[in-house]
């Protein structure tokens, strides 16, 4: 463990970071410096650049600009290996235990224990051992024959930790380790972190939860755009606090939100209810008009749109599309109702990385296209169009979508929709990965499609773009609709409260 | 990018976080745990029961005689099936991406050859073994190769290494039979302890050896881990691609080793090696509904092997045509794959 | 990008220079290569049928599958079509027949891969197995059936030993299914939601189109065209053999993989799996005129596949595929 007489020495220190993909600044002169036996905090909003600035710590990126120093010591090529060999240990998701394994294997991968002077292993001495660290630690015990892919996400958290601490961490790095826990987990968690602290252990916790974060840290390091713009101690300072430091007042002006007066309801929904999801959901959706939903991960938000384009089917409550009630759970039924859906996980869901962006574009309007015969030139001319609409910065409409930036990549999966002339867009994460600039045009798109007489939902977890962005907000709670807030006359301090549970620490577990 | 990388970052992929919310729910883990022992009680019970029917219409069944005999006669699929496992569970289940070996029975063919043209060249059997061994071996190397240096699919590599290995037994055999008689090889084929043919005893042997290092050694361990989950045997400091070459090579080897049995057994190397090739896919791929996890297991390939067997045999001795028992083989792995697949299916609804 | 077009190139350039190079060397080598009777026979007997059931393999791989059971469907094909025959059904209404049995296997791996979701391999696999079982029951144990020589009707033989216009039917047969396979993978709709689900499925599901339907329409297609081959086999030789339709199988995944070699962003496609058969079915037929051992025909030929696998792969490797 940690050696505590140089308690308050920085044990990462990072200096000016810059760092850059392709044109696209992530990281743009930003500090952070972890002192030895805090808790440290980071917080900051989808992509402030959270997550490349841990990957730098991983030794999964370098940085352009500036310096990484762990332990008094400046590296310039550090390699996830090395980082692990210096004591910093990241905990990930559940993702990287082996689903076939019990819970003793996972645990001693790679450092297994043997009968002594044989080459064979102990898995009773592993099972003992994990049993014994899980209770001493967690209090947690398994079923000695329980198998990775038997245990909830909790358990397989609680697995991922105790690797790490298996190895003796001078330094721990949690990055969301509540984003799947249950209070009572989440509570041991928190136990299980102040304890190592007392021992000596430094860590880093990352977190949307500001509820946490107050609950939890010594000191909190916000970022925004790329940079720290505070570095408080957390006694000197509160959730709400926090919150206002992570929004950006700068962009506010970004958006170009045109006035449109909504139109005839095309959308409604009501007591619209997926068990053990979310419940008693109704909202309209008129044309012309932008609806923001927003939620933390187990809202319901989510659930709500998938449902809503037929991915799931609901078990209670009735979906109108321009009058007429929708039966049946079907994404070819719900686009032939004209409705659109561009998913989070644009790389797997929204475009098909292998194929062109003509391909890409016209893949939901074929028919539009063919007589049995595709007519490949109307295709390519109608992608051209959309292209130039869209501002799609690429090759050629010949050029495979993955070589597309993000942002590009993003205008194809909504460019497909407006090929299928599609009315109802419903946007998931619609700007996740985008640089600044290509979030602008999305942006821009948004208000255009409502323009031209869409109704569009977009379902967000970064506030001031839903704020500039629509014209109404709902907040998703715990499976339901908590709040309703119109755009223009709330803060974004005000939802972030409802949103992430400020007001009461812990409040979103469940 | 992000693929290879040991560590990803929670903010990066709230999707999977939400995956993992999803499919936590303890009640489908816990159905998915009866249903996957009801899977491997039904197969032991067909296992048992068709030996029951068997030993019941026909007497000599039941006999220590004959159950020797089947062992013996199940040694050379069942070694083959034995390499072929090793390579599953490096490659990871998916077959056209994942752990495949189309050269295995091929790779027998020529071993045997080899074997059988150095007897017949007046070399002895030490040199002959040699020959056979270190021809698996080099095929073995080539495999390895081809899928961890070129990167071609295993199943692409492996069904080209595979012409190429048969064609060259072609060339040495000029498809013929080559008879090779020596007192190692009658020593072989001969029968043992007991009534119970020598080759019951080396399958027996060597599985118990395989069985030993794959499953109770820290390296088998770490074989699964490559195979099931690359990405967390990366995370856990393992060198995967050797991992991978090495499972080639030890497959490329059991197809030596089962070359110098079916020298032994035949009384020398004859053509239509390739025959072996699906019903040994079969056989491997049907050993893991003799798991307690469903996995490929060394035991649970060998218990195939035997199940495959007494199936031949039974059929022989109740005068019903053997072909049927390719049939049966299709149908239980088209009834297992579908219930593994329904089931995975009712959990993620 | 420059690098990945560049290795793209080399790989094209590889599949129709190593064509070009055993073209010549044999040109060379071997005597009576390049008369027409030889460039005829090795059409008809190397290249015809496999080129059809490469061509149905295609499909399967284009749409991110395989078919270890096309063997099976040309197996069924053939029984119906002599069974028909047999029973002195019209030689059309037979051949219907056949076309029917073929498609009954892909009808049987659509409820596998689409209804239940199983792993095409797995599923083609068990059908494979089922197929030849069922083919044992049918014919007593594997006996092969016969069409007497003297009730053989004059249409019958006309599959697969006619001419129209001096040239075989087979070849003309192939050369449509040949076209039609082209149009309907590069230029319909279904070839190119095909194409999409073989590239990304989620996608396709994702864009509100019906992923279960086309992986089914898929594999009854396939199944279909290799039914044709069991159509022209029987025609040829007039007898059915149980089970003998497997021996094109690794051949035919071969010449699809080579021919994903041809293509600019390696996708299956059907000239370059065209390409793929005649490469070796011109190896198989120059070797054995060189005068080289008969039995070095399928080493060559192995390591040709090897090495165009190779290149293709490598090239894959380097625009960040795979």
């Amino acid at each position: 463990m940690a050696d505590t007489a140089k308690s308050g020495e920085a044990i990462i220190r990072l200096e000016n970071i810059v760092k850059r993909f392709g044109g696209a600044e992530a990281l743009s002169g930003a500090s952070l410096t972890v002192r030895r036996g805090s808790v440290h905090g980071l917080v900051g909003q989808n992509g402030a650049g959270k997550s490349t600035l841990i990957k730098l710590i991983a030794g999964l990126h370098r940085a352009d600009e500036g310096t990484v120093e762990i332990d008094g010591k400046a590296y310039d090529r550090l390699t996830p290996h090395l980082v692990e060999e210096l004591g910093v240990h990241f905990i990930h998701q559940d993702r990287l235990l082996v689903p076939t394994f019990t819970v003793g294997e996972a645990l001693f991968l790679g450092r297994e224990l043997r009968f002594p002077g044989t080459p064979f292993l102990d898995r009773a001495g592993m099972r003992r051992k994990s049993a014994e660290i899980l209770e001493r630690y967690f209090g947690l015990s398994l079923p000695h024959s329980a198998l990775i892919a038997e245990l909830s996400a909790a358990e397989k958290q609680i697995v991922q930790i105790t690797r790490a601490l298996i190895a003796n961490p001078k330094v721990l790095v949690f990055d969301e380790p509540t984003a799947a826990l249950v209070r009572r987990e989440a509570d041991l968690l928190f136990q299980l972190i102040r304890r190592l602290s007392a021992e000596g252990v430094t860590v880093l916790y990352i977190s949307h939860y500001l509820g946490e974060i107050v609950d939890l840290c010594d000191t909190v390091t916000v970022l925004r755009n790329g940079r720290d713009v505070a570095t408080l101690p957390v006694a000197e300072t509160s959730a709400a606090d926090i919150g206002a430091l992570m929004v950006n007042r700068a962009i506010g002006e970004l958006y170009p939100k045109p006035d449109v007066t909504p139109g005839e309801v095309v959308l409604d929904v009501e007591n619209l209810a997926l068990a053990g999801r979310f419940e008693a959901v109704s909202f309209r959706l008129r044309k012309g008009e932008v609806l923001g939903l927003t939620g933390l991960v187990g809202s319901g938000a989510k659930e709500v749109v998938r449902s809503l384009f037929g991915l799931d089917r609901p078990t209670g409550g009735t979906v109108r599309i321009k009058g007429e009630t929708v039966f049946s759970a079907d994404p070819a039924a719900a686009t032939r109702r004209r409705l659109a859906l561009v998913p989070e996980d644009r790389r797997r869901d929204g475009v098909a990385l292998d194929l062109t962006v003509t391909e890409n574009t016209t893949l939901a309007s074929l028919d539009r296209f063919s007589r049995g015969i595709i007519d490949r030139s109307a295709e390519r001319r109608q992608t051209e169009n959309l292209v130039k609409r869209l501002e799609i910065k690429t090759d050629g409409v010949d050029a495979l979508v993955k070589t597309l930036s993000g942002g590009n990549q993003q205008k194809v999966a909504i460019a497909k929709w407006l090929s299928r002339q599609s009315e109802i867009y419903l946007l998931d994460e619609p700007t996740v990965g985008v640089d600044i600039a290509a979030k602008v045009e999305i942006y821009r798109l948004i208000g255009e499609l409502a323009e031209r007489g869409a109704a569009v939902l977009v379902l967000s977890s970064d506030i001031e773009e839903l704020l500039g962005v629509t014209d109404r907000i709902l907040v998703f709670f715990r499976g339901s609709v908590t709040r309703e807030f119109p755009s223009s006359e709330t803060s974004p301090g005000e939802i972030l409260a409802d949103v992430t549970g400020a007001h009461e620490t812990l409040r979103h577990a469940g | 990018m992000l693929v290879d990388a040991p560590y990803i970052p929670a903010s990066v992929i709230e999707i999977e976080a939400q995956k993992a919310f999803e499919t936590g729910k303890p009640g489908p883990a816990f159905g998915r745990q009866l249903a996957t022992i009801a899977l491997r009680g039904g197969a032991l019970a067909v296992f048992i029961g068709v030996l029951v029917v068997f030993s019941v219409t026909a007497p000599f069944f039941l006999t220590v005689g004959n159950i020797g005999n089947v062992l013996g006669q199940s040694a050379i699929a069942g070694v083959l099936a034995i390499g072929l496992t090793i390579v599953i569970i490096a490659g990871g289940s998916n077959v056209v991406t994942g752990g495949i070996d189309l050269s295995l029975a091929a790779n027998m063919g020529l071993s045997a050859a080899v074997y059988a043209s150095l007897v017949q060249a007046g070399h002895g059997d030490g040199l002959a073994i040699l020959g056979a061994l270190g021809t698996g071996l080099a095929i073995g190397a080539v495999n390895a190769a081809a899928v961890t240096l070129a990167g071609i699919v295993p199943l692409l590599a492996t069904l080209a290494v595979m012409n190429v290995v048969a064609g060259l037994e072609l060339v040495l055999t000029q498809n013929t039979v080559v008879p090779a008689s020596t007192d190692f090889l009658a020593a072989l084929s001969a029968g043992g302890p007991f009534g119970i043919p020598v080759l019951a005893y080396i399958l027996l042997g060597f599985t118990l050896v395989v069985a030993a290092i794959v499953q109770y050694t820290p390296l088998g361990l770490r074989l699964y881990a490559v195979g099931a989950f690359p990405d967390a045997a990366r995370a856990a400091g393992l060198p995967v691609k050797s991992f991978v070459a090495g499972s080639f090579l030890a497959s490329g080897l059991c197809g030596g080793l089962a070359g110098v049995l079916s020298v032994s057994y035949l009384s020398g190397s004859t053509t239509g090696a390739g025959d072996m090739l699906l019903p040994v896919v079969v056989t491997a791929l049907l050993g893991t509904v003799f798991s307690r996890r469903l996995v490929p297991t060394i035991t649970g390939t060998l218990l195939s092997a035997l199940f495959v067997g007494f199936l031949i045999n039974g059929f022989q001795l109740l005068n019903i045509s053997s072909t049927l028992v390719s049939g049966v083989q299709g149908l239980l792995i088209l009834l297992v794959v579908s219930a593994t697949t329904l089931l995975g299916r009712k959990e993620n609804a | 990008m420059a690098l990945p077009s560049f290795a793209h190139g080399l790989a094209r350039y590889a599949l129709v220079a190593a064509l070009a190079a055993v073209f010549a060397l044999f040109a060379a080598l071997a005597p009576g290569f390049l008369s027409g009777a030889n460039l005829l026979s090795v059409l008809v007997n190397n290249f015809a049928l496999l080129a059809i059931v490469a061509i149905a393999m295609t499909f399967a791989v284009s749409a991110g599958g395989i078919d270890l059971s096309v063997g099976t469907a040309v197996d069924f094909s053939s029984f119906a079509f002599v069974s028909l025959v047999l029973a002195g059904q019209p030689v059309a209404l037979a051949a219907l027949g056949g076309l029917a049995g073929g498609a009954l296997v892909g009808l049987f791996n659509a409820v596998l891969i689409a209804g239940i979701g199983i792993s095409p391999f797995l599923a083609t696999l068990g059908t494979l197995f089922v197929g030849r079982s069922v083919q044992q029951l049918l014919t007593n144990g594997g006996n092969p059936v016969y069409l007497p020589p003297a009730g053989v009707p004059e249409a019958f033989r006309f599959l697969g030993h006619g001419a129209l216009a001096g040239i075989p039917v087979p070849l003309i047969v192939t050369a449509l299914v040949v076209a039609g396979a082209w149009v309907v993978l590069a230029r319909t709709r279904f070839g190119r939601v095909a194409l999409a689900t073989g590239i990304q499925a989620s996608v396709v599901r994702y864009s509100g189109l019906r992923l279960p339907r086309i992986t089914a329409a898929t594999y009854v297609l396939v199944s279909t065209i290799a039914a044709v081959v069991g159509l022209i086999l029987t025609s040829t030789v007039t007898v059915y053999i149980p089970s003998s339709g497997n021996a094109f199988l690794l051949n035919a995944i071969g010449a699809t993989f080579i021919g994903t070699t041809f293509d600019p962003h390696g996708r299956p496609n059907v000239p370059g799996t065209v390409l793929g058969v005649l490469l070796l079915g011109v190896v198989a037929n120059g070797l054995l005129l060189s005068g080289l051992n008969f039995y070095w025909q399928q080493v060559g030929t192995g390591l040709l596949i090897f090495s165009v696998l190779a290149i293709g792969f490598a090239n894959r490797k380097a625009a960040g595929r795979v």
